[in-house]
C-alpha cells in the first residue's frame, strides 16, 4: 500500500499538477497565509471543528432511523440534521480550500489528498441520495420506520465519513 | 538504545509501550485517527446541548431528550478519546509534558469538566421547570456558552500542539 501511494505521488509530480502547484504556492494569498504563524492552525480548527459539525448530524440522523434516538419524526429529524450537515460541509468545504493555499505543493502533488477527494465527493452524493430517501420514505410511511436498505445506506455513510477523516490525518504521514 | 530517563515523563517516554509506538511508522498516525474520531463525536454532540442551552438550535426541543439522546455517545467517545490520548501520550511524554498547548489543552478539558459538573450539580437538577420557557436561565445559557468556547479552544490547542512540538526544550 505505502508503495503504490508512493508511486502515485511520484506520477503526481511529473503531471501539470506539479508547475499549477507551484505557481498557486508562489501567489499573494498563500503568501498572505504563510505570514502569519497561525493562520494553518486556525484554519484547520475550523476544519475539525466542521467535520464534527457534519459527523454529530450524521450520528443523530443514524440513531433516529435506527429507533435507537429522537424523539420528532423520522421527517423532522432528516430536516433537522440535513441543514446542520449542508451548513457544516460549505464551512468543511471553505476551510479546506483555504488551507490548499497555505500548504499547495504538499497537498496536491499528494496521493492520499486525491484519495480523500474522490471519498468527499463519494461522502456528498451518497449523503444527497441518503437525505432524499429518507425524505421520500417519510411522505410515503408518514414519518415511521425507514427500510433496511437505507439503514445499510446510513451505516455506510458514516463508515465513509470516518475514512474520509482517517485520509484528511494520513495526508500529513503519506509517502511522497 | 535511549538515554537513562531522567524524570518520570522520560521514563513512560522509553517504556517498552512508548518506544513501541514511537518507533512504528503506522501506530502514532492510527491511534490519532481513533482519536480524532472520538474528539469530533465528543464535541459534535456537546454542541448539540449547548446550542440548545444558548438559544441557537433546536428550539423546539427539550434540552433533557437531546441530552438524553447524545449524552451515552458523548462518553462514550470521551472514554475513547482519553485511551488513544493516553497512548499518544505515552509516545512523546516528555515532549508534551514541557508544551504549553499541552498543557493549556489539559487545563482547558479540566474546566470544561467542571462547568459540566456545576451545571449538572445546579441548575440541571430544575431542568424540568425551565426547559419549556421560551427562554432559558442565564446560567445555563453560560454553562453553554463556557462549554462551547471550551472545547473550540481545546481542538486549537491540539493543532497548535502539532505545530510547537519540537520548539520547547
Amino acid at each position: 500500500m505505502g508503495d503504490f501511494l508512493f508511486e502515485m505521488s511520484q506520477w503526481l509530480y511529473t503531471t501539470p499538477l506539479n508547475e499549477f502547484a507551484q505557481r498557486v504556492s508562489e501567489s499573494a494569498l498563500s503568501e498572505w497565509i504563510l505570514s502569519w504563524f497561525w493562520t494553518i492552525p486556525v484554519m484547520q480548527t475550523f476544519h475539525i471543528l466542521s467535520i464534527a459539525a457534519t459527523l454529530a448530524a450524521i450520528l443523530m440522523l443514524n440513531l433516529r432511523v435506527f429507533g435507537l434516538a429522537g424523539h420528532a419524526t423520522l421527517g423532522e429529524t432528516a430536516e433537522r440534521y440535513t441543514r446542520v450537515f449542508w451548513w457544516a460541509l460549505v464551512i468543511v468545504i471553505v476551510s479546506g480550500v483555504s488551507m490548499l493555499f497555505g500548504d499547495t505543493v504538499r497537498n496536491l502533488l499528494n496521493s492520499v489528498f486525491w484519495i480523500k477527494m474522490v471519498l468527499v465527493i463519494g461522502g456528498i452524493l451518497l449523503a444527497l441520495g441518503y437525505a432524499n430517501v429518507l425524505k421520500r420514505q417519510t411522505l410515503m410511511a408518514g414519518g415511521g420506520v425507514a427500510a433496511g436498505g437505507t439503514k445499510v445506506a446510513g451505516i455506510f455513510l458514516i463508515i465513509l465519513w470516518c475514512v474520509i477523516i482517517l485520509a484528511g490525518r494520513w495526508i500529513a504521514y503519506a509517502p511522497s | 538504545m535511549y538515554p537513562e530517563p531522567t524524570n518520570l515523563w522520560e521514563r513512560i517516554e522509553y517504556s517498552s509501550l512508548g518506544t513501541t509506538i514511537a518507533e512504528s511508522a503506522w501506530m502514532f498516525p492510527t491511534i490519532e485517527v481513533v482519536h480524532v474520531i472520538a474528539l469530533m463525536t465528543v464535541i459534535g454532540t456537546i454542541a448539540i446541548v449547548d446550542l440548545r442551552l444558548i438559544g441557537v438550535a433546536s428550539k423546539g426541543h427539550r434540552v433533557s431528550l437531546l441530552a438524553k439522546d447524545t449524552l451515552p455517545w458523548t462518553w462514550g467517545a470521551f472514554a475513547l478519546a482519553a485511551v488513544s490520548g493516553g497512548l499518544l501520550f505515552v509516545s512523546k511524554a516528555h515532549s508534551y509534558m514541557i508544551n504549553p498547548w499541552f498543557l493549556g489543552k489539559m487545563a482547558l478539558m479540566a474546566l470544561a469538566g467542571l462547568n459540566m459538573l456545576y451545571f449538572h450539580m445546579t441548575t440541571w437538577r430544575t431542568a424540568e421547570h425551565w426547559e419549556l420557557d421560551p427562554s432559558f436561565p442565564p446560567a445555563a445559557k453560560l454553562a453553554g456558552w463556557l462549554s462551547l468556547i471550551f472545547w473550540v479552544v481545546i481542538v486549537f490547542c491540539g493543532r497548535a500542539i502539532g505545530y510547537t512540538l519540537g520548539i520547547y526544550y
